[in-house]
């Protein structure tokens, strides 16, 4: 059978499978199993718990369950309300300081959590009441919170962006250091539409903030300072020659554990195990979607299927801006349906080879890439943070949510069009701070 | 959606085949969680070892590889149980009764083929690597069979969380995907 | 008849070339044998190639032997510090009873050498020259290879282990200090812009890695006779390739690294002896009590000419 026709075939065969509600990652088991019974016969299946355990056999992983722990710890604690409150406390003349404050506590948590839904929890607990209590309209308080989470993947660290790092064998360091630009591009996206549509929904009085003493801003300090240090000494290890990535994420796990145990009194076992027990489950869930889409693509590569497609789009005669939006709207409908980690890792080796010939820059792509998984974090029917956002507030119906999210994935999209426009948006911190790229 | 953030758990009723695997897959959990907490400790070790003392680090690349890659293998159970693995139920949810209970059974029979395929060959790979002694190509030379231990553990336990599932749907203790009738 | 070939290069390397070159040449041949090549570790990964290939999943390789040298130790001296002196040493060690003696180990894994070949590599420092042992004392060092991790190790060097790939990044953040890795490596990876001395594979080289293109034998085996000619014939012609291009891949590297102003610094008999005086107490010490009738594959190796 043609490459390209057994391809349509895998397809049409995943959607089916994945739309029956079984678990994504086993569906990926399933289909793979099923076209390599077919086409490579009964005894490829002999190959699969191999693969499944080559593709974690790789240190690069590791910052995954760190990243993940880091955040999970501090999200355990009052940290993310500290954090906007001190924001707020300091940012007196500035209007919807409030909202203002979530968004960059968002974008600071998102600083020292790898994942999404951790960013989006740590903030929202405390976060979405007081937007509601203070009157903020319930779109504005949910919508901001579900997109500031999706920061979370964007600014390092960032567990897309390793997973990223290792299905196309680009540096880490450098990825990370491309998301931090445009990750606050978004924030303040963000931050003016949260400001339009709080002053439009009637009430401007909400806007304006209470004044803070002296005392009261500097009292909140010693609750944060830890959580800056942390931030910083997690970029000094990763930038100062003391560890690479994988290894600073270790350090920083550490350090968020000892912060919040010593801190914010996270002592007792239960409570600990909390942290542990959302961190394992997250990590677990994620490391084997990432299992299980390598023995999917090696079914995809086996067939020779990924290899026709990238030659077949590569042999495409269209302008490459063309492309790039054709590979934004794949990557869009991918990312509603599946977690970021799965679409990475079958897309990058069929998307790497054609990106390359058409010229564009694969850690630009990554950033490209990692906002469009943001927006389907925020949009069903796999909206990871959508449904974070209403285990905190479950009196906001789904719907108000989802409304207040679309705004927000506007803003991401105006975010992926400047960044098409002004590259170096992305790829001007990562080459002065590391050197041009080799 | 049973996304990473819900907080159902699968329900055991008064079975207590349903109570032995929960605790089977609580305990698994356990030890995953051990197993990512060893990794960052061995890993700052690591750090310190090579950045403060200026020494070779011989054992803990690899050791922390292997941790990670048996926390996720012991930990499927767990995270069955504690219904973490996303999936998408918009199709589902859209199905009503007979209907949604059959696609439940459906889906729950394919998992629980798919996990068996990999327990046995997951086995074999282990017996494999026992039998004829392999040992990662590096100075420490890891005897491959502990790390690769973890493939018939994990999915077998897994296995058994499932075949728990199974149990629980049919005796209508657990909803099918959890999802409550509306 | 469709054989998939799986290696962990890029298609400019000289590994690809080398199975491109098989592949045509049994194209051309018109004995209904067709080879797939699935490159940069787009089918497997490169240390998970080998078992697949034991199995008859998967019927050819371009492969670092020493790769599998968990599973067969005896490999481990096709990655041995000091027993290859030059390529055309290597060329004699791919003809003698000791390669004779690996291919029965292969055969014991139902695996077969097609075409033979040595790739060789050197040092690079960043901050000065690496030539004798006391130029490794106290520095974070990535070898290639287990052996030269002892050696070195014996040699005072710190061992960092990472992929080649890293080596760049690692040395930029001043995590690492000192390399050793392939001729090839060292240009791809572009490690001139890091270091200010290299010592490369010359009349005294210590690395010498031997990276043959495998088959699965009964593969090969189930094979008619035409087709099994055509793939022998294809092979002996690669293999001249293979030897020409390696030694030009030492040459071509020191003339990158010249032209970006890095100091070349030679190794001297003196230094080489030194070196494999440490090896001696290392990395051979280790391997003869690891692998039984290690000591007698030991002396055919160093036997040969
Ligand atoms: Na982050
Ligand atoms: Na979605």
């Amino acid at each position: 059978m043609d490459p390209l026709v057994l391809g349509l075939a895998v397809a049409v065969v995943t959607v089916l499978v994945l739309f029956s509600g079984i678990s994504v990652a086993v569906g990926l088991l399933t289909v793979a199993a099923g076209f390599l019974i077919v086409f490579d016969g009964m005894r490829s299946l002999e190959l699969m718990p191999e693969i499944f355990f080559a593709k974690l056999n790789d240190f690069a992983l590791l910052a995954i369950p760190m990243f993940i722990l880091m955040g999970a710890s501090i999200a355990s604690t009052r940290a993310g309300a500290d954090l906007y409150e001190a924001l707020e406390r300091w940012l007196t003349r500035v209007p919807g300081g409030l909202v203002i404050s979530n968004l960059g506590a968002c974008a600071l948590f998102s600083a020292m959590s790898g994942s999404s839904p951790a960013t989006c929890a740590a903030i929202g607990k405390m976060g979405i009441p007081e937007m509601r209590k203070r009157g903020y309209p319930d779109g504005v308080a949910a919508g901001s919170i579900a997109a500031g989470g999706t920061l979370g993947i964007l600014i390092p660290p960032s567990v897309t962006m390793i997973v990223y790092g290792i299905a196309t064998e680009t540096s880490i360091g450098r990825l990370f250091l491309a998301g931090v630009l445009p990750g606050m591009l978004l924030v303040g996206l963000f931050m003016l539409w949260s400001l339009y549509s709080t002053w439009r929904s009637g009430d401007g009085s909400i806007l304006s903030t209470r004044r803070y003493s002296w005392r009261e801003r500097l009292e909140i300090m010693p609750r944060v300072l830890p959580f800056l240090l942390i931030i910083l000494g997690v970029l000094y290890a990763m930038y100062g020659g003391v560890a690479t990535p994988s290894e600073t994420a270790a350090v920083g796990a550490l350090l968020c554990l000892v912060v919040a145990i010593i801190i914010y009194r996270l002592m007792e076992p239960s409570r600990l195990w909390v942290v542990l027990r959302d961190s394992t489950k997250e990590s677990v869930m994620i490391l084997f979607i990432i299992a299980a889409a390598g023995v999917f693509s090696y079914m995809l590569s086996s067939l020779f299927i990924t290899q026709s497609i990238a030659g077949w789009i590569g042999g495409l005669d269209v302008n490459r801006w063309v492309l790039m939006a054709a590979i934004n709207v794949f990557l869009l409908i991918a990312g509603f349906f599946l977690p970021p980690v799965a679409v990475i890792l079958m897309a990058a080796p069929i998307l790497m080879p054609i990106l390359t010939t058409a010229g564009f820059d694969p850690i630009w792509f990554a950033v490209v890439l990692t906002i469009n998984m943001e927006i389907g974090l925020i949009s069903p029917p796999v909206g990871l943070n959508l449904y974070v956002i209403n285990g905190i507030a479950p009196d906001i119906p789904l719907k108000t949510i989802l409304v207040g999210s679309l705004p927000y994935v506007a803003c991401m999209v105006v975010a992926i069009i400047l960044l098409c426009m002004f590259p170096d948006i992305a790829t001007w911190l990562p080459d002065a701070v590391m050197g041009p790229e080799i | 959606m049973s996304g990473s953030v819900s907080t159902r758990i699968a329900r055991t009723g008064d079975n207590r085949f349903l109570k032995f695997v929960a605790a089977v897959s609580t305990l698994a959990g356990w030890v995953s969680a051990a197993m990512i907490l060893a990794a960052v400790l061995i890993t700052c070790e690591m750090i310190f070892v090579r950045f403060v003392l200026n020494h070779s680090t011989i054992w803990q690349t690899e050791t922390v590889i292997y941790l990670v890659i048996s926390s996720t293998l012991i930990g499927l159970p767990y995270v069955q149980r504690l219904r973490g693995h996303v999936n998408v139920d918009l199709f589902p949810m859209s199905l009503k009764g007979r209907a949604r209970l059959w696609l439940a059974l459906l889906t729950l029979g394919v998992t629980i083929a798919v996990v068996a395929v990999m327990f046995w060959y997951g086995y074999e790979y282990w017996r494999f690597s026992w039998d004829r002694n392999w040992k990662s190509d590096t100075v420490w030379g890891a005897r491959l069979w502990i790390p690769l231990f973890a493939l018939p553990v994990g999915f077998g336990l897994l296995l058994l969380q499932l075949s728990a599932d199974l149990v629980a749907l049919i005796l209508k203790i657990e909803k099918p995907y959890g999802l409550e009738e509306s | 008849t469709e054989l998939r070939l799986s290696h962990q290069w890029s298609t400019s390397d000289v590994r690809h070339k080398v199975a491109q070159m098989v592949a045509d040449e049994v194209a051309a041949a018109d004995v209904d044998l067709e080879i797939k090549i699935f490159p940069s570790g787009s089918l497997f990964k490169a240390r998970e190639q080998y078992n697949p290939l034991t199995r008859g999943q998967l019927d050819m390789t371009v492969f670092p032997l020493s790769y599998a040298g968990g599973q067969q130790p005896a490999y481990n001296l096709t990655l041995m510090p000091g027993l290859v002196k030059n390529h055309d040493h290597a060329a004699r060690m791919n003809t003698s009873p000791f390669m004779e003696a690996i291919e029965a180990i292969q055969a014991e894994d139902d695996v077969m050498t097609l075409v033979h070949g040595y790739l060789a590599g050197g040092f690079a420092g960043v901050d000065k020259c690496i030539t004798a042992p006391e130029d490794v004392e106290g520095l974070q060092t990535r070898a290639a290879g287990k052996a030269f991790e002892q050696m070195l190790a014996g040699a005072g060097a710190s061992i960092a282990s990472m992929a080649s790939s890293e080596i760049y990044n690692a040395m930029q953040t001043g995590v690492l200090q000192a390399a050793n890795t392939s001729s090839s490596s060292f240009v791809s990876y572009r490690i001139f812009e890091q270091v200010s001395c290299y010592t490369p594979a010359g009349d005294y080289a210590l690395w010498f890695m031997y990276q043959p293109l495998l088959m699965n034998k009964s593969t090969f085996e189930d094979l008619t006779p035409e087709q099994q000619e055509a793939l022998t014939a294809a092979a002996a012609k690669a293999e001249a390739f293979y030897l020409e291009e390696a030694k030009k891949e030492d040459a071509d590297s020191v003339k990158v690294f010249e032209e970006n102003g890095v100091e070349i610094d030679q190794m001297t008999e003196a230094e080489f002896n030194a070196w494999r005086a440490i090896a001696k107490e290392t990395s051979y010490k280790n391997f003869v009590e690891e692998v039984p009738d290690g000591q007698k594959l030991l002396d055919m190796a160093l036997a040969v000419e």
